[in-house]
């Protein structure tokens, strides 16, 4: 019996399984967020102080509407729009959120290390944006 | 101005809402959210909570302690402005030179036990005021209806709350360390250097930057608040009772409406229980009604007036009860423009009926509710309420309509009435004017502000046209 054309089949179909699990898999990750994201350990002291002095006011408060730090699904239309539109929005405000989120200490920098960790936003190192 | 909650769920206001939708006769959006467009790997600018003032500074500085503050202020170029939450309407922040954030500086310092007295960094919240303060046994007696300024800001503006027998935040302040353009650190209080500190508690940030602030507290209590609606001409009749009954009454009219919300505020019961949370969304309810209504040639304004009659009238009272720093603020996220003037608190009333009588006369095109509270009397010396006690009145438009016409209507009302602007919102009163209406103290200040700042660093555009120099 001739079974090689088959097991050759077979490994393609296999190596065609794996391509589509992978492909499927960074699908999965990337809609439900299991990349990895910034901890509060990824911002420095100076971040964290602001982060708890001005972006908690509303983002740790049910009642204004803005999304909650660490509620993926609240932030998801924010991740989706990319950092460019996100980082302008912030930065002139949009809705009920003030221009800068308060923060006038804050750089370029800090609001959006700020924004990555209150929406679980996947590292930059991901290539993910 | 937050207590917006009787009119949510509104299926009346709903319904007008619909009809201007379709009809598309309301006015639109006049006035951009933002003043620029910012493009990331841009300058970053500064940009207040309204969205009406913003500035380019070429050296932004952030301190963390006095220390830092000294030598960032011994080296700052050009001219030097301080920024707490960026609350304020009027210009008093903006410089392309140096910005600096007291965002970094915040936190307890220290504090008395027996005196009930704490020290805390200027760019403290009054959000975070509330917790800290709780947690060494103080609350400040009385508290605005936001939260979002800091300490130092509050006090520059003299911004206050509601309460006849309660002064403004600057007259709870009983030291202060202030940092003067050239870098020198001074200690004030009614003992130390007695006047610097009278011109400190109310500056406008004219005199330097204030880094830390000793306020007077009490123990910590609970409040209840209670929000309801009634007619302005049982409002007006029982007005001195209602002030005086109780620790704190505020009311808000309704342009083209004879209803008033009224928010009255004393220490809580045991029994007392929430009833809900306050909608801040629900001020647009009345904006998309008046929108629906008013354009609608003779009966515009009385349909809107009906709506709002037929919607509001049987409100069920919403009260909120919990420790005082929780009940005092509300949420704010609708953007609006704001005028305030403080006129002598006994002719409060008849100032406001003037201003709603105006409006309907003048078919003024403004729908936003307006405040109306009371203040103790103090003697800081560019305080609204320097010498007598005062009714402070705001008026407001959505953020995205033009308010220059209905302010520039309004504002000669106030005039007449001897009203002094809030230095922290939209008026258009120069040097001149503003030093009539202080007539014991505003040259002491002038002078202790030249003295500590001879070379004008501090002053901005804005400041160069309130004080009427260099």
């Amino acid at each position: 019996m001739k079974e090689k054309p088959r097991c050759t089949e077979t490994k393609n179909n296999k190596t065609t399984r794996r391509r589509l699990r992978a492909t499927l898999g960074k699908a999965l990750v990337c809609m439900f967020g299991l990349l990895p994201t910034l901890s509060l350990a990824d911002l420095d002291a100076r971040q964290r102080h602001l982060l708890n002095s001005k972006c908690v006011q509303c983002h740790a408060n049910q009642h204004t509407g803005a999304p909650l730090i660490g509620a993926r699904e609240e932030w998801r239309s924010v991740v989706n729009q990319g950092e460019f539109v996100t980082l302008s929005n912030v930065v002139q405000g949009i809705r009920g959120m003030p221009p800068l989120g308060y923060c006038s200490a804050c750089s370029e920098e800090d609001l959006m290390a700020i924004t990555r960790f209150m929406a679980l936003w996947p590292k930059p190192a991901t290539g993910q944006d | 101005m937050q207590r917006r909650r009787f009119l949510k769920g509104s299926v009346l206001l709903g319904a007008g809402a619909a009809i201007g939708s379709t009809a598309g006769c309301g006015p639109h959006g006049e006035e951009p959210q933002s003043p620029v467009n910012f493009e990331p790997g841009k300058p970053l600018p500064w940009i207040n909570w309204a969205g009406n003032q913003h500035c380019y500074p070429e050296s932004r500085k952030a301190p963390q302690n006095t220390d830092q503050l000294v030598d960032i202020m011994k080296s700052a170029k050009g001219v030097i402005r301080a920024v707490g939450s960026g609350h304020s309407f009027s210009g008093l922040v903006p410089t392309d030179d140096t910005l600096i954030s007291t965002d970094l500086m915040s936190g307890l310092v220290s504090h008395d036990p027996k005196s009930l007295q704490a020290t805390l960094l200027g760019g403290t919240t009054l959000r975070d005021c509330g917790p800290i303060l709780d947690a060494i046994g103080q609350a400040m007696p009385n508290m605005p209806d936001m939260d979002y300024p800091t300490l130092a800001g509050a006090i520059a503006s003299s911004v206050h709350a509601t309460g006849a027998a309660f002064g403004s935040m600057s007259s709870y302040v009983v030291a202060l360390k202030l940092v003067t353009p050239q870098g020198e650190l001074i200690e004030c209080s009614a003992d130390k250097n007695p006047e610097i500190f009278q011109a400190a508690r109310t500056s406008l940030g004219a005199l330097g930057v204030i880094s830390e602030v000793t306020i007077q507290n009490q123990t910590p209590f609970n409040l209840t608040e209670v929000n309801g609606v009634t007619t302005a001409n049982e409002i007006w009749a029982t007005l001195d009772q209602r002030v005086a009954n109780n620790r704190h009454f505020e009311l808000f009219t309704i342009p083209y409406s004879d209803l008033i919300l009224t928010v009255t505020t004393n220490l809580a019961k045991p029994e007392d229980n929430n009833s809900g949370e306050d909608d801040p969304q629900a001020v647009n309810a009345l904006r998309e009604a008046f929108n629906a209504t008013h354009w609608i040639p003779a009966i515009g304004s009385r349909l809107y007036s009906k709506l709002l009659d037929l919607s509001m009238s049987g409100s069920a009272n919403v009260i909120r009860t919990g420790k005082s720093y929780e009940v005092f603020p509300h949420v704010r996220i609708v953007r609006f423009r704001e005028m305030e003037y403080t006129v002598p608190a006994e002719v409060g009333p008849a100032c406001m009926q003037e201003i709603m009588q105006t409006i309907r006369t003048k078919k003024l095109p403004i729908s936003f509710p307006f405040e109306y509270r009371y203040v103790k009397g103090d003697d800081v010396w560019l305080s609204m309420f320097e010498g007598r006690d005062g009714c402070s009145i705001s008026i407001h438009q959505y953020g995205d309509l033009d308010y220059k016409r209905v302010f520039a209507e309004i504002e000669p009302i106030f005039w007449k009435y001897e009203g002094r602007p809030h230095w922290g919102k939209i008026h258009t009163l120069d040097a001149q004017r503003l030093a009539s209406l202080y007539p014991r103290h505003w040259q002491d200040f002038q002078e202790i502000r030249t003295a500590l700042d001879p070379e004008g660093k501090m002053m901005n555009k804005h400041l160069k046209q309130i004080f009427g120099d260099r």
